[in-house]
């Protein structure tokens, strides 16, 4: 599958940063047909939840 | 995508509901629906793009100058108010599920013969799990862009006259809008563009907010707790000072109590300052009490509203009004039994019968007389404490005053007895006395300063209170902040990331499509040993090189356009793994037998599922031969002149 290509692309990124780039990549085809599409807020929204785990996942690491 | 079936009821010459089911057999994929000119193909090609796209989305036009969507016979058919209904049902399979996409088209027909059809068709979504439930879906036409984008739509269900448009010399923007569509380069794009978008607001955001602000709080902090810490260490050291002054001054005092000439003097100040030491804690507990007696008298300043009150009770009680004589309750049972208070019994209207009934409309309903009496009774202890609250104030202050002036005179004594010592002829005793006296002053000093930074110390607890709820707040915004900066780090990784990889996997996909497309042409086109390469540069422009080496794209005929761009669409078919049918509109047209032939063999093999709208004629000898053996659904499409409605009859 093409998908799996692209997945496959960002293989050796961050696996926070690839899930970013895949989450947006779904949303960008869904709203493929628009010339001017409104996604800032829906990829703000994946961005959010990646970041508020980051964030959790330093916190643990730097728990004693 | 795989197609399953479609329902075309009243569209366009399709009167009624007329079914197709289509071959989805990995072997047999092929549906062939023939018609001659008129027939009605191109109206069932575009009831597949009305059905899922409708006439244009979003900025795509789909269905353009095609006339009335509605069948004329069935407006015909239909009286004056009937509604009308056009609708496609198509049938799809895709990653494991089935969906049902339905729209329709509805109008009323009106009295002369027109119709009122709605301005917007209803397009519905269902989708069947594997496990066999069904569920609508909220957002159908994200979920169409995300199996087939209306505007990767025209690569797979096109106008087989003229997919030429490929292979012509112009044509390279359209080749590369092709790739970017269907190899999801733009939707790379796209995503990089937009993340570096939201990383650029990030960055705006971020610079608004400053860590600054905590830094300085918290500096503000730490001076405020030095300032605490150091007037602490000066207070403790005033201390020191304090009494080591005192215990000088004891010393001294010690030795006029033993010196001889003044023996009577300091044991006379000893007993003035330990009277005056009694009276000053004396004042201190009166001024205490009178503190205490200014906060707590809050009813002092209801006393003219509460005397007022009372006398207006008294005034009532004075005429008998409260309390009544009799209870409220006595007096109806009395009119209730018709019998007197002496327990004579009385008619109706008489006197007594009208005294009572008097007793009743005048007289005050037991529970409030019992409220006001209570009230009466609370505004009475008001009164008492207000003036005892006032005797007391009065008495403390008289004893503040006397004590004041006791005090004053026992300084005065003081004063008089430290001027008869300073002023003795022996110079040991006025020196003493006068040293005393600086130790004296020197203390007051003390106390003054001591005083003073107390004061500071508070001021400083206070600030730091106040800090304490301000670096909550900027700690609370910082960690807002590292959430932001977060995002921020993330969102402009991601962009690099795609802006890293976008070129790479270009350059990949369209050298994987060059030797796709290179790999087809020459399967079907018959001069596969002149033509030798096919190319797509990065400019994107198709090029097919002659056996001389040079380009031969202006050379071609128009069938071996035709079979360039077929290849071509083939080719990006095949790399982006597209689940999508190749639903082709009269793909044969101007292709020589040989080119059809070969087509005819190899489409089949090169695409999932095949849905071919052809003529009788495009399609016989040779290439229906080779055709045959894919083929898994055949209609023939029936023109009426007799109605204008097309029949789609099954052939196999």
């Amino acid at each position: 599958m093409h998908k799996e290509r692209l997945s496959n692309l960002f293989e050796t990124f961050d696996p926070a940063v690839k899930n970013i780039i895949l989450g947006v990549l779904d949303i960008e085809q869904e709203h493929i047909s628009m010339e001017k599409p409104r996604v800032k807020e829906h990829i703000d929204e994946i961005i959010s939840a990646v970041a508020k785990k980051e964030i959790e996942k330093l916190d643990e690491q730097e728990r004693p | 995508m795989k197609l399953e079936r479609i329902t075309i009821d009243n569209f366009r010459q399709y009167c009624g509901k007329q079914r197709v089911d289509f071959a989805k057999d990995e072997q047999k994929n092929v549906t062939v629906i023939h018609g001659v000119n008129g027939a009605g193909k191109t109206s069932f090609f575009l009831s597949i793009n009305w059905c899922l796209y409708g006439k244009s989305l979003d900025n795509v036009k789909v269905i353009d100058n095609v006339g009335e969507l509605m069948s004329k016979e069935a407006v015909n058919q239909a009286a004056i108010g009937d509604t009308i209904r056009t609708s496609v049902d198509l049938a799809f399979l895709h990653n494991g599920e089935r969906y049902l996409v339905k729209r329709t088209l509805q109008g009323i027909k009106l009295i002369d013969g027109t119709v009122n059809v709605e301005d917007n068709d209803s397009f519905t979504m269902m989708r069947t799990k594997a496990d066999g439930q069904a569920e609508r879906i909220n957002n159908p036409i994200g979920t169409m862009n995300s199996i087939l984008p209306v505007n990767v739509r025209e690569y797979f269900l096109f106008d087989g006259e003229k997919i030429d448009n490929f292979a012509k010399p112009e044509a390279a923007a359209q080749v590369k809008q092709a790739i970017y569509l269907v190899l999801k380069l733009e939707i790379l794009e796209r995503a990089r563009r937009h993340l570096e978008a939201v990383a650029t607001e990030y960055r705006k955001e971020l610079k608004n907010k400053s860590g600054q602000q905590l830094r300085d709080l918290l500096e503000q902090e730490e001076k405020a707790r030095a300032e605490i810490i150091k007037a602490k260490e000066r207070i403790y050291d005033l201390h020191q000072e304090k009494e080591s002054a005192e215990r000088k001054i004891a010393d001294i005092d010690k030795r006029l109590r033993e010196m001889e000439n003044t023996n009577i003097l300091q044991q006379q100040r000893d007993r003035i300052e330990r009277e005056l030491k009694q009276r000053r804690t004396e004042m201190e507990d009166v001024v205490a009490i009178i503190r205490d007696l200014a906060t707590s008298g809050y009813y002092v300043v209801a006393e003219t509203a509460i005397k007022k009150a009372i006398l207006l009770l008294e005034e009532k009680r004075a005429r008998g009004e409260i309390p009544s004589d009799y209870r409220q309750q006595f007096i109806r049972d009395l009119v209730d039994k018709m019998v007197c208070v002496c327990g004579r019994p009385f008619c109706d209207g008489s006197e007594e019968h009208r005294t009572l009934l008097a007793k009743i409309t005048h007289g005050l309903p037991d529970t409030l007389q019992d409220e006001v009496l209570n009230t009466c009774a609370v505004l009475q202890a008001f009164e008492q404490r207000t003036e005892k609250h006032r005797a007391d104030v009065d008495s403390a202050m008289r004893r503040r005053a006397e004590l004041v002036d006791i005090v004053s005179s026992l300084e005065a004594e003081l004063d008089d007895v430290s001027r008869q010592l300073k002023g003795s002829p022996l110079e040991v005793i006025s020196k003493l006395e006068r040293n005393r006296e600086n130790f004296h002053a020197d203390i007051q000093g003390y106390i003054l300063e001591i005083g003073s930074l107390h004061e500071r110390e508070i001021k400083f607890v206070k600030d730091i209170a106040e800090l304490k709820k301000e670096i909550d707040r900027a700690r609370r915004e910082e960690k807002r902040e590292v959430l932001l900066s977060t995002k921020l780090d993330l969102a402009q990784r991601a962009a690099d990331a795609i802006a890293d990889m976008y070129q790479t996997f270009a350059d990949d996909m369209r050298g994987k499509i060059q030797e796709k497309t290179k790999e087809i042409f020459k399967k079907l086109v018959w001069k596969e040993s002149h033509f030798q390469d096919v190319k797509l540069g990065p400019d994107f422009n198709l090029e097919v090189i002659d056996r001389y080496g040079y380009s031969a794209r202006p050379e071609l005929s128009a069938g071996e356009r035709q079979v360039l761009s077929l290849s071509f669409i083939m080719a990006m078919s095949r790399i982006s793994d597209e689940e999508a049918p190749l639903v082709m509109d009269t793909p044969f047209g101007r292709l020589s037998s040989h080119h059809r032939n070969t087509i005819a063999e190899q489409l089949p093999i090169l695409a999932t599922q095949l849905v071919l709208f052809v003529t009788d004629e495009e399609l016989r000898d040779e290439a229906r031969q080779n055709l045959e053996s894919r083929i898994g659904a055949e209609y023939r499409l029936e023109f009426s002149p007799r109605t204008s409605c097309t029949e789609i009859v099954e052939v196999r």
